[in-house]
């Protein structure tokens, strides 16, 4: 087990340096590096000062070079401008260039600077990864317990009407993606257009303050979304393990229905939609950016967008390791939690 | 309501002005604009026209309480990089102007007392507000007023866009302020001395990269430094999110005795991005008092669910225009002036305002010159003449030339520019339409072949034609390079009565047109919604908030 999980941290370390460097190369592309200097310094600047301001800043320097100075391999560039300001990656306000550390990468725990917030690169992401967890905290909470029942009800006796009605929801909700279903909750219970108010249209109150009326309808826009698809494969599963052999048997054995799916189903219909289950947490993490730009909520869907937007490079590269790191840590999880619904599986 | 200039002496074109508005020749916010910049205060003004000035509504209004405005929150530069309306906002609070442009034309003094032009605009004499001090409890004087107009002149910081509007005071060899241009004469009067006649000075003074700073600012976000005249000091801010301001209760604000105000006792910027539809998700669920810019369908949408909507006539406007020295596929489609004037006939302007701005505005007639600019001359509507068109482009073998429309996402202007491509199209003409996101179309907005940008208003017809279409200005977006139209425009520069001015605008607005450099559809009028509890948050032509007016009614 243990060296298990030790090769799957070297796997994670390998993808997140080979994510980082694809994004660090697109990002530093000529003309992403122009639409910096121009969202940075002034929209209107010319070609010369745009070279300027990006020699100015190190940019225009050989992109390995760049890449070691941001995981912090080789020392920060120190840069000494026309007008006699020096400038260096290591050289914060109010530092002088003699009191500023020869390395700053993320090997020193540097995540570098977000040109486009104009704050630390790893405080962002923190800070907005936080924000996200409790709305994929809210929308699991939801969407787990939900889609298991459905889904257990629907696979315990196949083809019966209960069976066929909670299987045509799961297949509209997993149909209707978020950004018409959002639009349409907003509409129906947001709008005077309808009338009936009850819930905000809008979540970015949320960010300081979680309530029912301001968190429900992006909670329920995902949780709708997502809740069809695993209830789908858990009544599947379940479907499956109702037919099988010692299903029969206890039956025949006189064992009461609501036992027999409890005690002897449920746990082997659970394995598949346990992967299912892991699998939409990376999902969770880049897949709310519709519903975090619908109802405006802060989160790390939408910090992925505006430096995207922006080419905030040192951003992006924060957002694709924790990106990188989330997914495969719940892919870890999903496979040692395999091993304990089913004794048959061993990690070796 | 305002003091009247220092001595009392009337500058003489204010009284002609006067005869004028009186004669009907002009109109009242026209007079305003006029004598207010040549240093006679709005009451003198109102005064001269036999009207009292128009008493605010500080009766009706409650103290305390905290304002919530949707609006986009930027990042924040040194002022005079200040390249977005939104961003002169969030500092507004706390960096304040030496100058305050009013929504009904009107220059207001704000952090100077008055001021005087000589007759060819060639001397200003700036008279300092007394009693004013820095919120850490310096004193302002003539030399904080120096420091900032000097600032204003350094053309060697690559992004202040001060630096072109003064002109007058920047010595060319140095790039700074020239020797002499600055004088601090008292502890509370400067003088400036320009080099050329400059009309337009004092309104410079009121635009949004024209906040005055401390001396002990030096550059980066005036947030981290904080130290500024005005009544609120900055809490927090963070991009794309919010931005905090609150009542500054240990600075004494100078305009609370003149002026009146600050009502409310804390401000909110709060970002909902750039899709109207999420502002009214956010009226709706009572998060803000106040929308920025309510725009295009959507004016119809608040109205609907109650709000408060309030109107401003400005020379703001959409300009399409070809790049005349841009490239496609290896020739210069835009550099030959039948062309140019060619897809303006084929244009009729009516059309594009009905169908891209809902009818919300006045047709105009593609020469960017607005009727309630002080030296507008009318030369008659916009020639529309399709079949004229086509005829010029067979000339110009360019029939067949698919032009490449390139807009903004954004709901009017891509409305807009659907409605033109739609209607050369009527006229047999082809072109492609291209739709960018805001983030990328800004990127090379100056130059693209055919594209729509908006302008926004400013107080003097000759500011704009100056920045826009001077040879070799950085905002040429049209790479209009034409020396009559840069000696007309340098003459209408040189001549501060609005009247002599407007024969040489007559010839601008003339050239302009025949060389078909722009399709000006129309002047759109602004709009903002409230709740209707906010007082003194109509909407400004220049999308200025000033903050210390605003108060919920009582």
């Amino acid at each position: 087990m243990g060296l298990f999980i030790l090769r799957r941290v070297v796997v994670m370390l390998l993808t997140a340096l080979c994510l980082t460097f694809i994004v660090f190369f697109l990002t530093n592309l000529y003309p992403n590096l122009e639409k910096l200097a121009k969202t940075q310094g002034n929209m209107r600047m010319t070609d010369e000062q745009v070279a300027t301001w990006l020699g100015e800043r190190g940019y225009d320097r050989n992109l390995f070079v760049k890449y070691g100075e941001w995981l912090g391999v080789l020392p920060g560039y120190v840069v000494e401008a026309e007008d006699g300001t020096v400038r260096g990656r290591c050289i914060d306000a109010g530092m002088t260039p003699e009191e500023a550390p020869r390395f700053c990468g993320v090997l020193q725990g540097d995540w570098g600077y977000s040109t486009v917030f104009r704050e630390p690169a790893g405080e962002i992401v923190f800070k907005r990864l936080g924000l996200t967890g409790w709305l994929m905290l809210a929308v699991m909470c939801v969407m787990v317990p939900g889609a298991l029942i459905i889904g257990v009800l629907a696979g315990m006796r196949e083809g019966s009407k209960l069976d066929r009605s909670l299987s045509t929801a799961s297949i509209m909700t997993t149909a209707t993606p978020e950004y018409v279903s959002g639009v349409i909750f907003i509409a129906v219970f947001a709008s005077s257009a309808v009338g009936l108010k009850w819930f905000k249209g809008t979540a970015t109150s949320a960010m300081d303050n979680i309530t029912w009326e301001n968190f429900t309808l992006p909670v329920l826009t995902i949780a709708l979304y997502g809740m069809g698809y695993i209830a789908r494969m858990t009544r599947a599963s379940m479907a499956e393990v109702m037919t099988a052999q010692y299903i029969r048997t206890a039956r025949l054995k006189g064992v009461k229905f609501r036992t027999i799916v409890l005690k002897h189903a449920l746990r082997n219909a659970l394995i598949a939609p346990f992967t299912v289950i892991m699998l939409q947490f990376p999902w969770l993490l880049n897949g709310v950016v519709i519903v975090e730009t619908l109802f405006n909520y802060k989160g790390f869907g939408w910090t992925l967008v505006e430096a995207a937007g922006n080419n905030d490079i040192e951003l992006l590269l924060g957002v694709s390791v924790v990106s990188v790191f989330v997914v495969l840590v719940t892919q870890l999880i999903s496979d040692i939690g395999y091993v304990y619904l089913n004794p048959r599986i061993r990690v070796t | 309501m305002t003091k009247d200039t220092g001595d009392g002496r009337i500058h003489p074109a204010a009284e002609m002005y006067a005869d004028e508005y009186r004669a009907g020749l002009i109109d009242r916010r026209e007079f305003l604009a006029r004598a207010t910049s040549m240093g006679v205060g709005a009451a003198a003004a109102y005064g001269l026209i036999g009207l009292n000035a128009p008493a605010r509504a500080a009766e009706h209004m409650q103290q305390g309480g905290t304002l919530r405005i949707q609006q986009s929150v930027k990042g924040m530069k040194d002022p005079r990089a200040y390249d977005w309306s939104e961003i002169g906002n969030q500092s507004r609070g706390f960096l304040e102007y030496l100058v305050e442009y009013n929504s009904d034309g009107s220059f207001r003094p704000m952090l100077l007392d008055s001021w005087e032009v000589n007759d060819d605009a060639t001397q200003y004499i700036l008279n300092v507000r007394q009693g004013v001090t820095w919120n850490n409890g310096d004193a302002f004087t003539a030399e904080d007023v120096a420091r900032n107009i000097a600032g204003w002149c350094d053309k060697n910081m690559a992004d202040n866009s001060m630096a072109s509007r003064m002109g007058g005071l920047i010595d060319q060899d140095t790039g700074q302020a020239r020797e002499g241009a600055i004088e601090v004469t008292d502890e509370h009067t400067v003088v400036l001395n320009l080099s050329a006649p400059d009309v337009s000075v004092i309104a410079n003074m009121s635009d949004y990269p024209a906040a005055i700073v401390h001396s002990s600012y030096e550059g980066g976000s005036p947030f981290d430094n904080g130290i500024g005249t005005g009544p609120f000091r900055p809490v927090s801010m963070e991009v794309g999110i919010n931005c905090i301001l609150e009542r500054n209760t240990d600075h004494e604000w100078w305009g609370t005795e003149i002026y009146g105000g600050p009502y409310v006792d804390r401000i909110e910027f709060i970002d909902y991005g750039t899709d109207p539809s999420a502002w009214v998700a956010a009226a709706e669920s009572e998060e803000v008092d106040l929308l920025y810019e309510t725009v295009g369908d959507f004016i119809d949408v608040m109205d609907a669910i109650g709000w408060t909507k309030t109107e401003t006539v400005t020379a703001a406007t959409i300009v399409f225009r070809g790049n005349q020295e841009a490239e496609v596929g290896g020739m210069k489609p835009y550099s030959d002036v039948r062309v140019r004037r060619a897809l303006a006939m084929a244009v009729d302007n009516a059309v594009l305002l009905e169908l891209g701005y809902s009818d919300r505005g006045r047709v105009a007639a593609n020469h960017h010159v607005c009727p309630i600019h002080p030296a507008y001359a009318d030369i008659g509507p916009a020639a529309f003449d399709p079949d004229g068109a086509v005829a010029l482009l067979e000339e110009a073998e360019m029939a067949d030339f698919e032009h490449e429309l390139i807009t903004v996402d954004d709901d009017w202007q891509r409305n807009t520019g659907d409605a033109l491509a739609a209607q050369l199209r009527d006229a047999g003409i082809p072109v492609q339409r291209t739709i960018l996101p805001g983030n990328t179309f800004w990127n090379k907005w100056t130059e693209y072949p055919l594209s729509a940008t908006q302008w926004n208003h400013r107080p003097l017809e000759v500011q704009v034609l100056t920045l826009a279409y001077r040879s070799g200005e950085a905002w040429n977006e049209a790479a209009y390079a034409n020396p009559d139209f840069d000696a007309l425009i340098n003459r209408a520069n040189a001549i501060a009565d609005a009247d002599a001015r407007s024969e040489v605008i007559a010839e601008v607005e003339q050239l302009l047109r025949d060389d078909g450099v722009i399709i000006q559809p129309y002047w759109r009028s602004l709009y903002n919604h409230h709740n209707g509890n906010v007082v003194n948050g109509e909407k400004h032509p220049a999308h200025e908030i000033h903050l210390y007016k605003i108060g919920f009614a009582a």
